[in-house]
């Protein structure tokens, strides 16, 4: 299933806008690491958040004002991506915009401190204002309101590949007929308890493993536009790890075109993922290898928002590079290969 | 659809679920899970024990894993030669309460050996890769997550899969299972009562959690028919909204169940008169059955049957919808309508055909489901008697 891509947008730790985070890892710049205390147990935690001020100017609207960041964070890319376009919607393109929203952890900060009231405080102290923003529709909820959709409006969940299996979503929107653009947004957020969860699940260990990472990132569907076409894959369940190699292969065998891609927007995160993708990758194109794009490597592995990630910034490299073909692949942890082809 | 699989507070399997229904039980009882003496409410509709061959090899996994494998291993039991090419789920709240106990031992600074299992299935997908395991096929799955319309989310967008010929098969359904955090939230937002659940009542004052799941096996009527399988009904119509009134609130005048319901009717190509049976979704909180009821009355007047079956089992969130769709599906199969028990007094707000207290037999060719959430998320799902 295909479509073209007709705006993207993007927030990551190394900025709030496209061009100054291409700018940045072209000049080998990393995110910052910050160190996360872990307030029950003192232990030091590593991460990479999105810095408050890149999404400080959304805090007045109203449905956000006191939402979680992860809000902020998918509506300061959901509206980069509606701005990239290039032109506003009118009224009746706007009735046929749906949107599609994909996460993984949801919206972690405000359920650890509901549920730390609860722990701690009793049930009775709970706060009613935290609870409606646990839900992992919430920042889906928000955007189209800010939007004026009022329409379809999904939220998928997840692990890693859920930005490409929410991309995957949208397309399948177009082509039923249900929407003539659809808005897909991918985001996460951080906090002190997942980072915790991770480091004990040994994916995300101090220099070892992923560096887990905030972000968002936005690709606007539609029958045109001008950043290249989009053909997503429905992705490829697997149980175990032993399974995962054989989906991966499955995946490349669906997206690959005759004469290769000329870049490969790698899923690589520093985790057990690496050497599944960069084997597939050595058997799928042995020669000539494609340019790798390793956005994870720059940006962190920011887990929902982490596959989209990768397909803005595949998108974008084709333009800037002059080149034709894209293949972005993904693997998550614990349920997806997936992948895209994007074609200029 | 082919075939339906289910496990709720009515009854592990079909057969319990309609026997249930028809003897219109109240099965919410006390919650004795976690500590609810700081609760409001302190009552839900909780699924009964597990440990039948359904659920024998299950033992590890998350209660939501259990319910989904019960339910799927029904489904595809009862069509054997179903082979699914794809799959959607819809869900609130995954593994909520394995969460619950990776913070709680944070907070106790200890560290168990269950650590590593809580957190792989902490996840919302991992319910439905159990169920893929214990039904021997891989497909590529969606797990939707738009609060309480989740499940007939699922159903309707596997519907207009199958009926583009994307997909000939695709299993879909939901399921949710009770967890502490939830269960506070809706405490906190004073939406769960301290009464008995009483959709559509005048006195109405909340709604009760329940849990479940149930899964639906949707195929194209033509190959269905080619393979001899038994047609127990027939999705024809799907239809969403978005209601951008406020983040748990509708808006009062229904326009976000009324767009979803049209949308739905038109999809089928229906007009309201057409309609035998409103499987409403009908929490009973003051709010959600103000907006519905409106809708409905608007729409279909006072002519059409509706209930909720949530009285007798509390709301079972991401489960709803899909659990809704199945006791719909009995509806139509059995000529009967669902009861909407504890009913005591028409609301004056608006005049509806309350199926009160006690089930009805009744002509039904043609249902309504509807599930609404939060988010403003709204969903209506048209099903109807399998033309032979």
């Amino acid at each position: 299933m295909s479509a073209r891509i007709a705006g993207i947008g993007c927030v990551t730790p190394l900025g709030g806008d496209l061009d100054t985070i291409c700018r940045r890892i072209e000049a080998g710049e990393r995110a910052a690491v910050v160190e996360v205390t872990n307030p029950e147990t003192g232990r030091k935690l590593c991460a990479a958040p999105v810095p408050a001020e890149y999404t400080a100017h959304l805090g007045r609207e109203p449905r956000l004002r006191r939402s979680s960041a992860i809000s902020l964070l998918a509506a300061a890319a959901g509206k980069a991506a509606m701005a990239d376009r290039g032109t506003e919607f009118t009224p009746a393109q706007k009735s046929r915009l749906a949107i599609v929203f994909g996460v993984s952890s949801g919206c972690v900060q405000y359920t650890r401190r509901f549920y730390e009231q609860i722990v701690k405080q009793g049930a009775n102290a709970a706060s009613p204002m935290l609870f409606p923003e646990t839900v992992y529709n919430a920042p889906a909820s928000h955007l189209a309101a800010m939007l004026g959709v009022d329409g379809a409006t999904y939220t998928l969940v997840g692990d890693g590949t859920v930005g490409l299996q929410a991309l995957h979503f949208g397309t399948q929107l177009l082509e039923l007929g249900d929407a003539d653009h659809v808005l897909v947004v991918a985001a996460e957020e951080l906090d002190w308890a997942l980072i915790e969860a991770h480091r004990d699940w040994r994916l995300a260990r101090p220099g070892k493993g992923a560096l887990l990472a905030e972000g968002a990132a936005a690709v606007l569907l539609g029958h045109d536009g001008r950043r290249g076409k989009i053909a997503s894959h429905p992705g490829e369940s697997f149980i175990s790890r032993r399974e995962a190699s054989a989906a991966l292969d499955r995946v490349f065998t669906a997206l690959k075109p005759d004469g290769g891609v000329d870049i490969l927007a790698s899923g690589a995160n520093g985790t057990w993922v690496d050497a599944l993708l960069r084997a597939a990758t050595a058997r799928h194109f042995p020669s000539p290898a494609p340019r790798d794009l390793f956005a994870k490597e720059f940006l962190g592995e920011a887990i929902g928002a982490g596959a989209l990630l990768q397909v803005v910034l595949a998108a974008d490299a084709l333009e800037r590079q002059s080149s034709s073909r894209a293949l972005v692949a993904a693997l998550g942890w614990n349920q997806q290969a997936t992948g895209a082809l994007i074609t200029r | 659809m082919t075939a339906v699989g289910i496990v709720s507070p009515l009854g592990l399997g079909v057969a319990e679920n309609e026997n249930a229904l028809r003897e219109a039980c109240d099965c919410v009882t006390e919650v004795t899970a976690f500590d609810t003496t700081k609760c409001r409410c302190k009552s839900a509709g909780r699924v009964g024990k597990m440990t039948d061959g359904e659920f024998g090899m299950t033992k590890g996994l998350h209660r939501a894993s259990r319910m989904m494998i019960g339910a799927t291993r029904e489904a595809l039991r009862a069509d054997e030669a179903f082979a699914p090419e794809f799959m959607i789920i819809g869900t609130t709240s995954g593994g909520m309460s394995f969460g619950e106990q990776f913070y709680r031992a944070q907070v106790e600074r200890r560290r168990p050996k269950e650590r590593a299992r809580w957190l792989a299935n902490y996840q919302p997908q991992k319910p439905a890769l159990d169920a893929m395991e214990a039904g021997g096929f891989r497909v590529p799955v969606q797990i939707i997550a738009n609060a309480c319309a989740s499940g007939s989310n699922a159903i309707g967008h596997a519907f207009r899969l199958v009926r583009s010929g994307k997909y000939r098969r695709v299993l879909c359904g939901g399921y949710d299972a009770i967890s502490e955090l939830v269960f506070v939230g809706f405490d906190s937002l004073q939406a769960a009562t301290t009464d008995k659940v009483r959709p559509f009542d005048k006195a109405r004052s909340g709604l009760v959690l329940g849990e479940g799941a149930a899964v639906l096996a949707l195929e194209d009527f033509e190959t269905a028919q080619l393979r001899g399988a038994t047609i127990l009904a027939e999705v024809t119509g799907y239809g969403i909204s978005t209601d951008n009134h406020h983040l748990t609130q509708p808006h009062p005048s229904g326009i976000g169940p009324e767009m979803a319901m049209r949308r739905a009717l038109e999809d089928a190509a229906l007009s309201p008169g057409e309609v035998d049976y409103i499987n409403a979704h009908g929490t009973a909180t003051p709010f959600n059955d103000a907006s519905e009821g409106a809708a409905i009355a608007k729409i279909f007047g006072a002519r059409v049957p509706v209930s909720s079956t949530k009285g007798m089992m509390g709301h079972s969130l991401g489960a709803a919808g899909a659990i809704e769709a199945v006791f719909s599906v009995l509806a139509l199969r059995g000529q009967f309508l669902p009861p909407n028990i504890n009913y005591r007094e028409p609301d004056p707000a608006w005049e509806l055909n309350i199926v009160a207290n006690a089930a009805r037999t009744a002509r039904v060719g043609c249902v309504v489901s509807n599930s609404f959430g939060f988010g403003g998320t709204n969903a209506s799902v048209v099903i109807e008697e399998a033309w032979e």
